[in-house]
């Protein structure tokens, strides 16, 4: 039976009362409806995403709130929409803020081609796309990789791979970290997760990820629109992945060291996955350069999937590769040391956004030049077949939130549920009439992503903009959908 | 309930994986098919190769995540579709639980056109390693999909 209690604070804001054990309070943006959705789970079933919220605001140096965005739902350990900012002296890392698929993220890029252009030949560059950009479980990417070579995708990113020939220099201009994150450590990272990369490198994986053609359909803010190149009709790609085998491998082998870890410096563990070490501790640093590592090699992928998509792109519409910019690449599965103002005061700290997006607002030195006074776009993967939203972050957000906002939708019914209500090919059939060109890997895997699984990404973007936190730019509505 | 079985149990984000049997290797065995059928449609795939893996734990429950994600990394390593799993020795040898098991399955290539999710690793979250109500060994964790 579910004991936590929780208060609104106000109609997108609700707040559970720092109690017992609790460094902080916890906070969670919904409205009534996803309220009650939440706390109905909370109480009738095995998976509690409050309480996950509640736990994680027990974990020593924790900052200001243990936070969940709109998109909140049961993930293990942290929920997912989860962030948890740490005092780099007294705070802890955990394994459950970040999870097993470190730095997932969408890179989006715009594509200078006329709507109608890609209307007309969808059904080919859906085929295009589909041979081109390597997809589904254990499929092996074009860039094959020797160890030492691995070693070089981890301390450097997107950058080694764009010194192979994937991508242009410009691209990385507007990837967050310029795609590389300095301190990653090849060597805190086992050969076993090195030895499933290298073939790995350049693929986009199953489940949840995908790659999509889209278009923009509804502008709310113009001035941000204009800022990042945007109009109605505009053209983009969008690629949904991370660091595929090498970070689920990370996260397994880290897993076991973090669970003594907890106990050797006697961290409360509330819930088997949440656990972790402190940040200066041994097994924290190590941690940490292995984390960096997989968010490398995350960059590195999407860097390779870009070109991929370039390449598709030619092939279909014999366009230059110039034509298609990257408009911004930004994870949701994360560890970022990052400068916040806490109590007044600035201060340097760790934090862990799981299922959550970084949402800089104006001004922030990490936000690219060109961005730098509306803030980064926040990119937000809707539905299969339904939308997605460009973001973008306010000073509310750097206040409340620590620059975070939405991830996605946010799943609503188990897969197993997804399952049973949908079938694969009916989606596909569904999709194709409204003129949506689908090509999977697996047509379960379509069921198990059906539209009807996931909350309404329009509420959950919407909650975030009526708290004041993030605010929306586009809507994109797609043309094409890969998924692995 | 059977003899010896397993099935999932709903997450909203990940999947619950279950497996029972009369005793813990058992309940590991059937649990890991759970996990394999996530992967890949199973029925009528000829597993023919084999596969010896061991692993360590503390306590029963880390055994069974440690158990896991060995097949899981094995799998991805060598290509390979796990179909089956017979465990050959599963105890507690001083401080540490233990177990040596053998894993057949088939080669990717051949298994193409049955290949569903991918799991990225077992959990610690809903582990555990218990007698059920009916006399059974159950073993279950959450997966990561």
């Amino acid at each position: 039976m579910n004991t936590v209690k929780v208060r609104k604070v106000h109609d997108y804001l609700w707040e559970i009362p720092r109690e017992n054990g609790m460094h902080v309070p916890g906070r969670i943006y919904a409205d009534e409806r996803s309220m009650q959705h939440l706390m109905a789970e909370s109480r009738s079933k095995e998976w509690d995403a409050l309480l996950q919220v509640r736990n994680v605001a027990c974990l020593p140096g924790i900052q200001r709130a243990s936070l969940a965005m709109a998109d909140i739902h049961p993930g293990y350990g942290f929920p997912i929409g989860g962030v948890g900012a740490f005092d780099v002296e007294t705070g802890v890392v955990t394994i459950a803020g970040v999870g097993f698929d470190i730095n997932c993220g969408v890179r989006t890029m715009t594509v200078d081609i006329p709507l109608a252009e890609i209307k007309r030949n969808r059904e080919r560059l859906a085929d295009a796309i589909f041979r081109t950009v390597p997809a589904g479980l254990g499929s092996t990417g074009s860039l094959k990789l020797s160890r030492k070579e691995i070693d070089k995708v981890l301390t450097s990113g997107a950058r080694y791979v764009l010194e192979r020939g994937y991508g242009l220099a410009a691209d990385l201009d507007f990837v967050e970290e310029n795609g590389c994150v300095p301190g990653a450590d090849p060597s805190c990272v086992s050969e076993h997760a090195k030895e499933r990369q290298f073939k790995q490198v350049g693929t986009l994986g199953s489940g949840n990820h995908y790659l999509e053609v889209q278009y923009v359909d509804t502008i709310f803010d113009q001035h941000a629109a204009r800022v990042f190149g945007l109009m109605e009709n505009s053209v983009v790609v969008s690629i949904h992945t991370g660091s595929r085998a090498l970070g689920h491998q990370i996260g397994t082998d880290y897993q076991k060291v973090l669970r003594r870890a907890s106990e050797k410096y006697r961290i409360p563990i509330l819930e088997a996955e949440l656990v972790g070490a402190p940040i200066t501790s041994p097994e924290g640093k190590q941690y940490i350069a292995a984390v960096k590592a997989g968010i490398n090699c995350a960059f590195a992928n999407r860097q390779v999937i870009g070109e991929l998509v370039r390449r598709a792109f030619k092939e279909t519409f014999g366009i230059d590769d110039t034509m298609i910019r990257t408009l911004y690449e930004v994870g949701h599965n994360n560890l970022k040391f990052e400068r916040h103002t806490v109590d007044g005061k600035d201060r340097e700290l760790l934090v862990h956004r799981k299922g959550a997006t970084r949402a800089f607002g104006p001004g922030r030195p990490e936000v690219p030049e060109p961005y730098r006074s509306v803030g980064h776009p926040v990119l937000v993967g809707g539905t299969m077949g339904t939308s997605s939203f460009i973001l973008v972050g306010t000073e509310r957000g750097m206040e409340e939130t620590f620059g975070s906002a939405v991830h996605g939708a946010g799943r609503l019914k188990s897969r197993k549920q997804a399952m049973r209500e949908y079938r694969g090919e009916r989606i596909i059939g569904d999709l194709g009439s409204a003129g949506i060109v689908v090509r999977v890997h697996s047509t379960r895997g379509a069921a198990e992503e059906a539209p009807g699984a996931y909350k309404d990404v329009e509420q959950v973007v919407s909650i975030m903009e009526g708290a004041g936190v993030s605010r929306r730019v586009v809507r994109l509505k797609p043309i094409v959908c890969v998924k692995g | 309930m059977r003899e010896r079985g397993h099935d999932t149990i709903d997450h909203t984000a990940d999947m619950g994986i279950r497996g029972w049997g009369a005793g813990i290797p058992e309940a590991f065995e059937e649990a890991a098919r759970a996990m394999f059928e996530l992967a890949a449609e199973l029925d009528g795939l000829a597993a023919d190769r084999e596969v010896s893996v061991s692993c360590e734990g503390t306590d029963a429950e880390e055994l069974l995540v440690e158990f896991l994600n060995t097949l899981l990394t094995r799998a991805d390593l060598e290509d390979l579709v796990f179909v089956r799993v017979s465990i050959d020795r599963l105890g507690k040898d001083g401080g540490s639980w233990r177990l040596g098991a053998r894993v057949m399955g088939a080669p990717r290539e051949r298994a193409a056109g049955r290949l569903l999710t991918e799991v990225k690793a077992a959990t610690y979250y809903g582990a555990s390693v218990r007698m059920s109500g009916e006399g059974l060994w159950e073993a279950r964790c959450v997966v990561d999909l």
